[in-house]
């Protein structure tokens, strides 16, 4: 069973013109369907789901559409702060996952009281891209890396594939083992694209309200096909960037030894013990690089719902 | 009931397995055995026209039955590379940069030759190519000779050979100049783009069974559409072409 599912939850809007509704219908139906999707996920016994809720690109639809979104968005969080009980019997976490600052305030407030109501929830998953791409996810997880070292919590040298993993706003999950998208497009959209290198892809041609347990059950099928040449060739690229790791840990040290040392050779086991020694300083500085960018996204949220109850 | 559950969904694994590897085994027996039947039933038709001395029709029935097969063996038609030419200006869009992502174990060098000598011929500028074990990036000395040879066989001795280059980590240079003439062939390792005239890839065609990117170029293909073909080992121009129809007629609305 796939642990982490993702949606690219397509066609409210072609659901609502065939069902001559209007676009707006479209999307209730979707989050109805959502809601729908993750009471199955959970029957499943799978933990963790990630919906595309609202691209960044969304914002260049009309108005009218997009604040009908956002109403949308606003009623729903709200209402998930009214059955705060329900989520923590149900032990579940909600992350939003995002640009939030390009969304209204108000919205970003609801959000932040959302998230931070069920932080310390460890059942169940969701995490909502809301205002996402995955470009600017990637671009911002560099931009966390540069302050990093320029505020001298790492060294350039540092920097790795798994550090940018780190440093991703799904940093807190582990890779989607199975991404689902519906009304027949067969393409990313920008989603996910670094968590989802490894992940089964599944296109489906049946529009997103329409979505029923046997679509799901299908996809599961499919990824279950495909478990084992996947694992294989995740095993494989952790193999490799673990090997890459070594390589520049070694590089690293090799450097250090040249500048302190006294110009004579060193032996097997000097070079040894000085490479320990720079591996566990290196796992020091990154966990606490961690920390603080932890603290910094923290801070955020927090100062959201301080503005929200003081407002 | 919770064990009868497990045991059902075992079972419908099971069945699906055995309908996949029949699938196969029988794609690779009808494949043969259309190409026998279709060969001995042009026998029997050729025979008395043989006889009859009829040269023209003899070569006309000659032909292999899938002129989109492969244009290069159309005897008496138009040039190949204009054929290949027209085909490609005949679809509503071509995607300037095409990547194949071979996620079978064993590449076949010969069958990605053609493909890369059939989309330069076809108008396509830029083709990544890409499995997971950077196979073709280790030896790509020997699948640079294979696309010269197929290059040979393909198109005959009709027209200038067409110029690749080949790109390693999109840390080289990418050559602004001749673009018409020069294709360019591109091996990506490296998340973002060393170069900035190298487009996105807009269609990705992956090969073989496994349903993955398998780690190709993640921040290249925010936009890319993909297309399955469930193998890339005899792959026939009529495939590619079939691929590149698809792909013309998708529709990309890019947030809007």
């Amino acid at each position: 069973m796939p642990k982490h599912v993702a949606f690219i939850m397509d066609g409210n809007r072609r659901f609502a013109h065939i069902n001559n509704m209007e676009r707006q219908d479209g999307h209730t139906q979707g989050f109805n369907k959502l809601a729908e999707t993750l009471r199955w996920c959970k029957h499943l016994n799978i933990p963790e789901v990630t919906v595309y809720a609202f691209s960044i690109e969304n914002f260049k639809r009309t108005q009218e559409e997009v604040d009908g979104l956002m109403d949308l968005a606003r009623q729903k969080f709200e209402r998930l702060l009214e059955e705060r009980e329900n989520l923590e019997k149900h032990g579940v976490c909600i992350r939003v996952l995002g640009d939030l600052n390009l969304l209204p305030l108000d919205l970003q407030q609801a959000i932040a009281k959302a998230v931070l109501a069920t932080k310390n929830h460890n059942k169940c998953f969701l995490n909502v891209c809301f205002a996402y791409t995955s470009r600017y996810e990637m671009t911002n997880a560099v931009r966390e890396l540069a302050w990093g070292v320029e505020q001298g919590l790492i060294r350039s040298s540092d920097v790795s594939e798994t550090l940018i993993t780190e440093c991703l706003y799904s940093n807190k999950s582990p890779n989607p083992d199975l991404l689902i998208r519906t009304s027949g497009e067969v393409r990313l959209s920008d989603f996910l694209l670094w968590q989802t290198s490894h992940s089964c892809l599944v296109f489906q041609s049946v529009l997103w309200p329409e979505y029923s347990f046997w679509n799901l059950c299908e996809a599961i099928l499919q990824y279950q096909l495909n478990h084992k040449s996947i694992q294989k060739a995740r095993e494989l690229h952790r193999e490799h960037q673990a090997s890459l790791q070594l390589e520049a840990d070694r590089l690293c040290t090799a450097e250090e030894l040249q500048h302190h040392g006294n110009g004579k050779p060193t032996d097997a086991h000097t070079r040894q013990e000085a490479l320990l020694h720079y591996i566990t300083c290196r796992e020091e500085r990154v966990q606490n690089f961690l920390t603080a960018l932890k603290h910094k996204r923290d801070l955020f949220f927090h100062d959201l719902c301080i503005e929200a109850t003081t407002a | 009931m919770v064990m009868l559950y497990g045991l059902l969904w075992r079972l419908l694994l099971l069945l699906v397995h055995v309908n996949r590897a029949l699938v196969s085994w029988l794609r690779v027996r009808l494949q043969s055995w259309k190409s026998r039947l279709w060969e001995r039933a042009m026998a029997s038709l050729l025979l008395p026209l043989a006889l009859a001395g009829f040269p023209e029709q003899q070569k006309k029935l000659n032909r292999t039955p899938g002129a989109d097969d492969n244009p290069s063996h159309a005897n008496g038609g138009p040039s190949p590379r204009l054929r290949y030419i027209s085909d490609g200006m005949s679809l509503q869009k071509l995607p300037v940069h095409i990547g194949f992502l071979v996620t079978e174990e064993e590449p076949s060098y010969t069958d990605i030759a053609n493909l890369v000598v059939w989309c330069m011929a076809v108008g396509i500028s830029y083709i990544s190519v890409y499995d997971n074990h950077d196979i073709f990036q280790k030896n790509h000395s020997r699948l640079l000779k294979e696309i010269e040879r197929q290059q040979r066989h393909l198109m005959g001795g009709d027209g200038h050979p067409y110029n690749v280059e080949f790109l390693s980590n999109g840390s080289d240079k990418c050559h602004n100049g001749k673009k018409k003439s020069k294709v360019t062939f591109v091996f990506f390792v490296l998340f973002f783009p060393g170069a900035k005239t190298i487009p996105d890839p807009e269609l990705v065609v992956k090969f073989g069974p496994v349903d993955s990117t398998l780690g190709f170029l993640p921040w290249h293909i925010r936009l890319t559409e993909f297309i399955f073909v469930p193998s890339h080992r005899d792959v026939s121009y009529k495939d590619l072409l079939g691929a590149l129809k698809l792909y013309s007629s998708c529709q990309q609305r890019v947030g809007q």
